[in-house]
This record gives structure tokens, sequence and C-alpha cells, in this order.
């Protein structure tokens, strides 16, 4: 599908299956166009090309309030002219659910998002963290095809933002419901979904398992934009068994992948991979090793950011665990290795 | 995409509905006064005779320019003296200013005309003043003309510059005045040349409110022009007038009028639309630390100048309340001028009731659906609409009510003679406030509270009906009583269209005053000020300020 404004195109050819109760997260920078892609499927922006459709079922000629979506607004949304039991009665009412069944099915879903006692309430009388579970429960309770999140937690605090993601996956887990779920964070789109589709300027970059996207990323955009790496360009300059070996300035790396010997190639290393040896230390079999100069060091607590000045213009950062900058500082040269089944290669 | 899409079906609904009112009663009569001014006797041929006619005469030719310098004039003390009051109320210590805020409101409501016949009955040829003077024998002729016009429109015309201003005067962010300061620039220099030209948008765009509400004026100058022409006057004069009647010579000076607003209000669209400047306070400015003398002189001022503006009201109550032997008061208590208005009918105040209340019903009705339609849906249709719907502002009462006239007093719509054409008239005249109200409410209920209500299964029209309208039901009603209350007062429409039974309380007046029923006049005057400030008082609460500035 596409969708345009004027000549920006926010939603650029898109594709996408998704599977019966699969949590499924639209990440990317901001502007790249999750929102008006969550938009479309709930019918508040118009297709300029392509179709939608749940099953069989095309949805996307149907007007919005017939599509049966479920969507959890940034800003929660929440009428503020009814009571919480109000809000989430709301679209029961407009299904013509007679009034017995929405009493018990409204005390069922508030007690799924623990609320069982606050239906009276009132929204301005809730906190931030109930608002957006009076949210959910809304659409939780009319069983709807798919569950639209667009950014739910960007207005909570860092804490509660953690807590409440458990929360949201927990659910879904639990009912078994589609979710399409819209982040620009990416550590909640790792810790949340079954699958993630990286967007980048209305387009598709990447869509696969939270772990394949972190160990292999399919472009050099998704590999930077999922956490931090070292994205180097260099020459292939030969094969060494299976591994390629590409010069970088007067430094050799081994790497897993396939390229043309003298082919212009990036790749990347995440700095967690890194492993730094002690003096006399070799690498583990398989490995390669370097040594390098120490540059900053930044001491994180549990963590240590390091970089290592490797000849004259290629920095690497490293990040290791239970290290003292004074200890590193002590050495001088630096001796260092990497597994090369960890760095991800690509062409062009 | 030219395709209209389904979610376009609802606002262009809305548009059709309006365009389809606006357009019948309010494009139509105006083309048909343009069509009489063009048009030569027979009503058949196109001709410039009657501009010509009516441009070499040099007394239609002084009605223009005496409404032009009376528009200029007004607005420019208004400035002078609104200015000065909007800076001590947002920046200085004044006691009791919310109480003083609502005061300044109350001009912009009670009916102007009401305070210019107060200051005839006050300074007029037999005013009482006037009589004291004479007795004392301090010299003092009157207060006719130019001079009298001018205080009268600036005494109740102010607060459209207060307002405006004290909310530019508020919302600038202090860092800039401070930035000012820190450059080294004294206080005294940084308002001029800091202070002052960030609000100064907001002045002129309240000025320009000044100009065109003098321009298009017709009961102030009924009552105080005496030998002056005036443009509006001189229109209802021909149009009415007792030789039968001139729609052509009417309708030259109607469009005159009609170029006039539409430049004024062209001004205030096009040039300060653009030179709005970006006031997101992010520091509210606070109130500065002056001597106490200067304290003092800003107290006195503040609320001497609120005060003086509804001294005109204060005071036909009182005279309201006293015995007239023909046109001479006499300083005795009673209840006769109110015995005498009534005892002639009571259907002119039931009709102020109920034409009022269907009047502020049908505004709504028609208002809030386009205002919704502008806030929530951005294109080209609801430009238009918004456009068009702002047109009436640009349309004197007058020339609206000429054109009502000659469009539906024959035909297959027959409107003359009836109540209907009055209650028209009044709905056309404030949709521009009840859309922009009706905007302005909309601007703070967030959209996705609607588009939650539609992912839900509500329909959009269910959506408007269920969940938009009664979160802005205190706005509704809000503008509802500020209609109602200003069209209760409505003159200068009225007067061309009621007709026999369905005579308005303002009519009543506008008969006494054209006699000499000055005690009649004057209880009709004190019945339109307390159904204008008992139904403002009873909601007070619900309504915003800048609302009051739209009127
Ligand atoms: N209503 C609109 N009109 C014009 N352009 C829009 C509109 N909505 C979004 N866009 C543009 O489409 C692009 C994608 O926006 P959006 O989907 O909101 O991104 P995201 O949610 O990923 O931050 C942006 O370039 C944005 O400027
Ligand atoms: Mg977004």
């Amino acid at each position: 599908m596409s969708r345009s404004f004027g000549t920006v195109r926010a939603v650029d050819d898109v594709s996408l299956e998704i599977q019966d109760g699969e949590f499924f997260t639209l990440l990317g920078p901001s502007g790249c166009g999750k929102t008006t892609l969550l938009r479309t499927i709930a019918g508040f922006a118009d297709l300029s090309a392509g179709q939608i459709r749940f099953g069989q079922k095309r949805i996307d000629t149907l007007p919005p309030h017939r599509r049966n979506t479920g969507m959890v607004f940034q800003n929660y949304a929440i009428f503020p002219n009814l009571t919480v039991g109000g809000n989430v009665a709301y679209g029961l009412k407009a299904r013509s659910v007679p009034e017995v069944q929405i009493k018990e099915r409204v005390a069922r879903v508030l007690r799924l998002v623990h609320l069982d006692t606050y239906g009276d309430r009132w929204p301005h009388q809730l906190s931030g963290g109930q608002l957006q579970r009076v949210a959910i429960a809304r659409c939780l309770v009319i069983e709807p095809e798919v569950l639209l999140l667009d950014e739910p937690l960007s207005n909570l605090d860092a804490k509660l933002r953690v807590e409440m993601r458990a929360e949201i996956r927990e659910l879904q887990q639990q009912l078994k419901i589609t979710a399409i779920y819209v982040t620009h964070d990416q550590e909640e789109a790792l810790a949340m979904s079954d699958r993630i589709a990286v967007m980048r300027a209305g387009k598709l970059e990447q869509v696969a398992r939270p772990q394949d996207i972190y160990r292999a990323p399919a472009t050099p955009f998704v590999a930077e934009f999922m956490g931090t790496t070292n994205l180097l360009r260099g020459t292939v300059a030969g094969r060494a068994g299976e591994a390629l070996r590409i010069r970088v300035g007067q430094q050799e790396f081994c790497a897993a992948g396939k390229a043309g010997e003298g082919e212009s190639v990036s790749f990347s290393l995440r700095p967690e991979t890194i492993r730094l040896l002690g003096p006399g230390e070799t690498p583990p079999t398989g490995w390669g090793a370097f040594e390098a100069r120490l540059g900053s060091v930044e001491f994180l607590g549990a963590i240590t950011r390091i970089e290592l000045q490797i000849g004259n213009d290629t920095m690497l950062r490293v990040a290791s665990l239970d290290v003292l900058p004074d200890e590193l500082k002590a050495r001088g040269r630096i001796a260092a290795a990497y597994d090369p089944r960890r760095i991800t290669v690509f062409r062009g | 995409m030219i395709a209209i899409s389904r979610r376009d079906t609802f606002p262009l609904a809305i548009a059709i509905l309006a365009f389809a009112f606006l357009g019948l009663f309010l494009l139509y009569p105006l083309l048909n006064v343009f069509g009489a001014s063009f048009l030569d006797r027979t009503g058949t041929h196109f001709t410039l005779a009657n501009y010509a006619r009516m441009l070499s005469s040099s007394f239609y030719l002084g009605s223009l320019s005496n409404s032009l310098i009376l528009g200029a004039l007004s607005t420019l003390l208004t400035i002078v003296l609104g200015v000065p009051l909007a800076f001590c109320l947002a920046r200085l210590p004044i006691p009791g200013k919310s109480l003083l805020l609502a005061l300044a409101s109350l001009p912009l409501v009670l009916p102007s005309f009401v305070a210019a016949y107060a200051l005839v009955l006050l300074l007029g040829r037999a005013g009482v003043i006037t009589r004291f003077l004479r007795d004392s024998g301090i010299p003092f002729t009157s207060i006719y003309g130019m001079t009298g016009m001018t205080i009268v429109f600036t005494m109740t015309l102010f607060p459209f510059v207060v307002f405006p201003a004290l909310a530019a005067f508020k919302a600038i962010d202090v860092s800039v005045e401070e930035a000012g300061q820190n450059l080294g620039s004294s206080r005294w220099r940084t308002f001029w040349t800091v202070t002052l030209p960030v609000v100064m948008p907001a002045v002129l765009a309240g000025g320009l409110l000044v100009f065109i509400d003098v321009i298009e004026s017709f009961g102030v100058p009924f009552v105080l022009a005496e030998d002056k022409p005036i443009l509006a006057v001189e229109a209802y004069k021909l149009f009415v007038g007792e030789t039968g009647g001139n729609p052509a010579s009417a309708g030259v000076l109607g469009v005159l009028l009609i170029v006039c607003t539409a430049i004024a209000l062209l001004i205030q669209r096009y040039y300060l639309g653009r030179r709005r400047f970006s006031t997101a306070a992010r520091r509210a400015p606070p109130e500065l630390v002056v001597k106490p003398w200067l304290r003092r002189l800003a107290s006195v001022y503040s609320w001497g100048v609120v005060l003086i503006a509804l001294v005109p009201f204060f005071a036909i109550i009182v005279i309201s309340f006293m015995e007239f032997r023909g046109p001479v008061m006499h300083p005795n208590l009673s209840l006769d001028n109110f015995r005498d208005l009534l005892n002639q009918s009571w259907r002119p105040l039931i009709n102020t009731l109920t034409l009022s209340t269907a009047a502020a019903i049908m505004a709504a009705a028609i208002g809030v659906p386009i205002g919704f339609a502008i806030t929530r849906f951005r294109s080209r249709i609801s430009d238009l609409l918004d456009v068009i719907a702002m047109t009436p502002f640009a349309v004197a009462g007058t020339v609206l009510a000429i054109g009502l006239i000659i469009s539906f007093n024959s035909g297959w719509l027959v409107l003359t003679g009836g109540w209907l054409i009055l209650v028209i008239a009044w709905v056309v005249r404030k949709i521009p406030f009840n859309v922009r109200a009706s905007a302005a409410i909309l601007h703070q209920i967030d959209p996705s509270l609607e588009e939650a209500s539609i992912n839900l299964g509500v329909s959009p029209l269910m959506t408007f009906a269920r969940l938009t309208v009664p979160l802005m039901m205190g706005g509704i009603i809000g503008g509802m009583v500020l209609t109602w209350v200003t069209v209760a007062s409505e003159l200068s429409s009225t007067v061309v269209l009621y007709s026999g039974p369905w005579a308005t309380m303002t009519v009543v007046m506008f008969q006494a005053l054209e006699s000499t029923g000055a005690g009649v006049a004057s209880a009709a005057a004190t019945v339109l000020i307390v159904f204008t400030v008992l139904p403002v008082a009873l909601i007070y609460r619900l309504l915003r300020r800048h609302e009051l500035g739209m009127m």
C-alpha cells in the first residue's frame, strides 16, 4: 500500500502480512510514516494505492467506524465527559449490545487491566498509567480484529514505561489478540515484539524477529538504528577459508559473508561483541584480534564504554562489562578480539 | 486526487447546507443590492447613472467622508484610550481587577444607541446637564454631530481594542523585554521599541473592528448626527423615505458601505494575519513593581475609563424612573414610563423574547456545524466556507435588510411582513460570531477524541452529535446567550424589516425617539439593558472573554 501527502510519500509501497495473534511492531525514526501506516489501517487516512485485508475480508473500502479496529492513541483520548465505565462501555453501546452484557463485559475487562474498582471514577481523577489502561480496556472490550497502538507509552515516565510495556505484552499474550504497535524506541520494540518492521522514509527496511533484526540487520540503517554499532567501510582483500578478509586502513578484519575480491563493502560490528584481551591472553579459536591505542573511556557503572584507535583513521567503540578505567589506562596499548561470525557485511 | 472520499461527505453536507442558507439569505440579497444600484429606472438596463448622480451630490459624498472620518477618529481614540488601559490591566497591580475586567466587557454587549440616547438626555438640547449649565450661566451649546458620535463610539467600542491588546501584553515573553534591557535599553525605551511593536498587530486588529463597527452603525448616528449626513442613516432614509423609497440610490450607498468595510476586513485578514508575531510565552510577564503614585494613577485611570463608559447606562436607568411631563423631566420617582411602555402593548416585549430565542437557537444550529467543518476538515471547500461565513461581518445591518426586502417582498418566496425575516437577518448577522466562537471551542478539544469514538464504531455524524456537541456545550450555551442579548437590542436591520405586529422592544424605543416620548424611550432602554446584563451576569462563568471580544 501507499499513502502520499502531496509530494511526500509518507507510506511508500509497503507490503506486510501479519499473523493472527502476533505482536507486530512498526519501528523507525520520527517522520518515517509509522503513524500514517497505522492510521490507514484504522481508516483515518485514505490509501493512495493498495489494499488492506483482515483475513479474506477487504477493509480499506469500509468507513473507519465499521472496521472493528481498536486504536490506542498517544494521548489516550479518554472522553472527559464519561466515567471510566462509560468510556469502556462506549464501543459496546455503539454496537447495541444489551445493557446486562455491557455491564458484565465492562467489569471483566476492567478486572483484566487491574481497574476493577475504578468504574465510577472520572478521567481527571486518574493518573497517566491508569488512563493508559482505560484506553486499552476500551479497545479490548469490543474484541477488535486488531489492536492498534501509536506510541502509547511515550507520555509516561521512564519507570512506568517499563512496567506498562510488560503489562501490555502480557495482556496481548493472554488474549491472543493481534496487535500492531508503533514506536521509535528500539528497546521497547525488542522487548515486546514477535516481529519488528523497521521503516525509513516511508519504506520497509527489514521485517524480522527481534533477535534477527539485532544480530543480522539487513541494511546499515537498521544496524545503526538498532542500538549502537561500529559501521566500518573497507575493501575485500581476499578470502581466508570461509571468511572474507576486509581491509580497513592498515587493519584487516575477518568476517562471514559474501563479496567479490576488490569489492568495496561496509560492515557492522557491535561494541559489546568485542572482547578486550588481558596482557598475554590469546583470543578464542576462530576469532580475529587486533591491537589499538586507548581513546576516551566512559565509566557507566555496570558497563564501561571505550574508544579504541586503530591506525590513524579508524575508531572502534567497545562496551565492556566490569572494567575499571584506571586498569585500562595503565596498559597503554590494548589488545582486543572479535568473532567474525558476529560481523554483518553489507555490499555496496 | 479529485475523487471525493467518503470521509468528506459529512463536511460536504454541512457545507452544502451552509452555502444554501448563506447563498439565499446573504449573497442573493447582496447581489440584489448591487443590482439595484447598477440598474436604470426600468430595472432592465445596466447603468452607472446612479453612481454618477450620488457621487456628484455634495450631500451624499459628504455622508461618505463623514462616515470615514468618524470611523478613523473613533478608531484612533479607542486605541489611545485602550492601549494604556490594557497595559495597566496586564502589568500593573489594579485593585478589583477581575470585577473591572467583567465591567469592561459590558459595553460590547450593551446597545450603543442607548448610550447615544443617554447622552442626548444628559447633554442634548433639553438635556439635564445642559439645562443645569445654562441655568448657572455657563455657555454650552450641545453634543450633537461629530463630537457626540465620536464620544459615544469611543466609550462603547474601546473594549474591542482593550481585550486583544491585553491578551498580547500578557502573551509577551518577558525574556524579550529582559533581552532589550540587557542590551542596555531603558525600561521606557524597551516599552516603545520592544513591547509596543509586539502588541501592535493585536491593537490594530482591534482597531479595525472598531472602524467597521462605526461605519456600520445606524443607531448612534440616527440619534446624534442631527444634520450631519452619515452613510448608514442616509441609506436607510433613502430606502424607507417618505417619498416612496429609492432602492437604486439606497443601493449605491449600500455598496459604498460594503466597499469601506470590505477593504477594512481585507486589510485585517491579509495584512495583519501575516504580521502576527508568534507569542508563545514561556514565562508570563509578572506585574511590574512601580512607585505608589504611579500605581494610584493607573488604578484611577483604569476604573475611571470603565466606569465612565457605563455612566450613560446608569443614567438612563435612573432617568427611566423619573416623572416626565411631555419631553420635560421632573425629579420625582415614578413608574409611569414603564406603565406607558407596556400599556401600549405587551407584544413588543414578547416579540423580543421569543424572536431573539429563535434566532439564538438557529444561529447556533448553523454556526456550530460550520465551525466544526472549518476546524476539523481543512480543504478548499472549508476555506471557502470560512470566507463566506465571515462575509456578514462586512455587511451593515441596514444594507442586509434592504437586500432582504428587495429579494423577498415578491416572487416565489415572500418573507416581508412576517417575523421570519427578522430572525433570518439576525441569524445571518450573528453567524460570524457563532462560527468563530465554536471554532475557538473546538480548538481546545483534541481531535483524537472524535477519532477514538469513530474507531470504537460510532459513525462520524453520531460522534458529532453525541460526543463533540456535549463537549462543546458550555461554550455553545455561552455563545447562544451572547447572541441572544445582542439580537435583542439589534436596531439597524430591525427598523428596516419589522412590520405591524412584529415590532420589538428596539422598535418601540426607536419610535419613541422619533416622536417625543423620552419617558417611554428610556423605559424601553432600561428593559433592554436589563435583558442584556442579567443573562450575561448569570452565565459569566461560561463565557470566555475573547468571545465577548468577538461580538
Ligand atoms: N496530514 C498530513 N499532511 C501532510 N503531511 C503529512 C500528514 N501527516 C503526516 N505527514 C507527513 O508524512 C510523513 C510521515 O508522518 P508520520 O506518519 O506522522 O510519521 P511518524 O509517525 O513515523 O513520526 C511526514 O513527513 C509527515 O510530515
Ligand atoms: Mg507518529
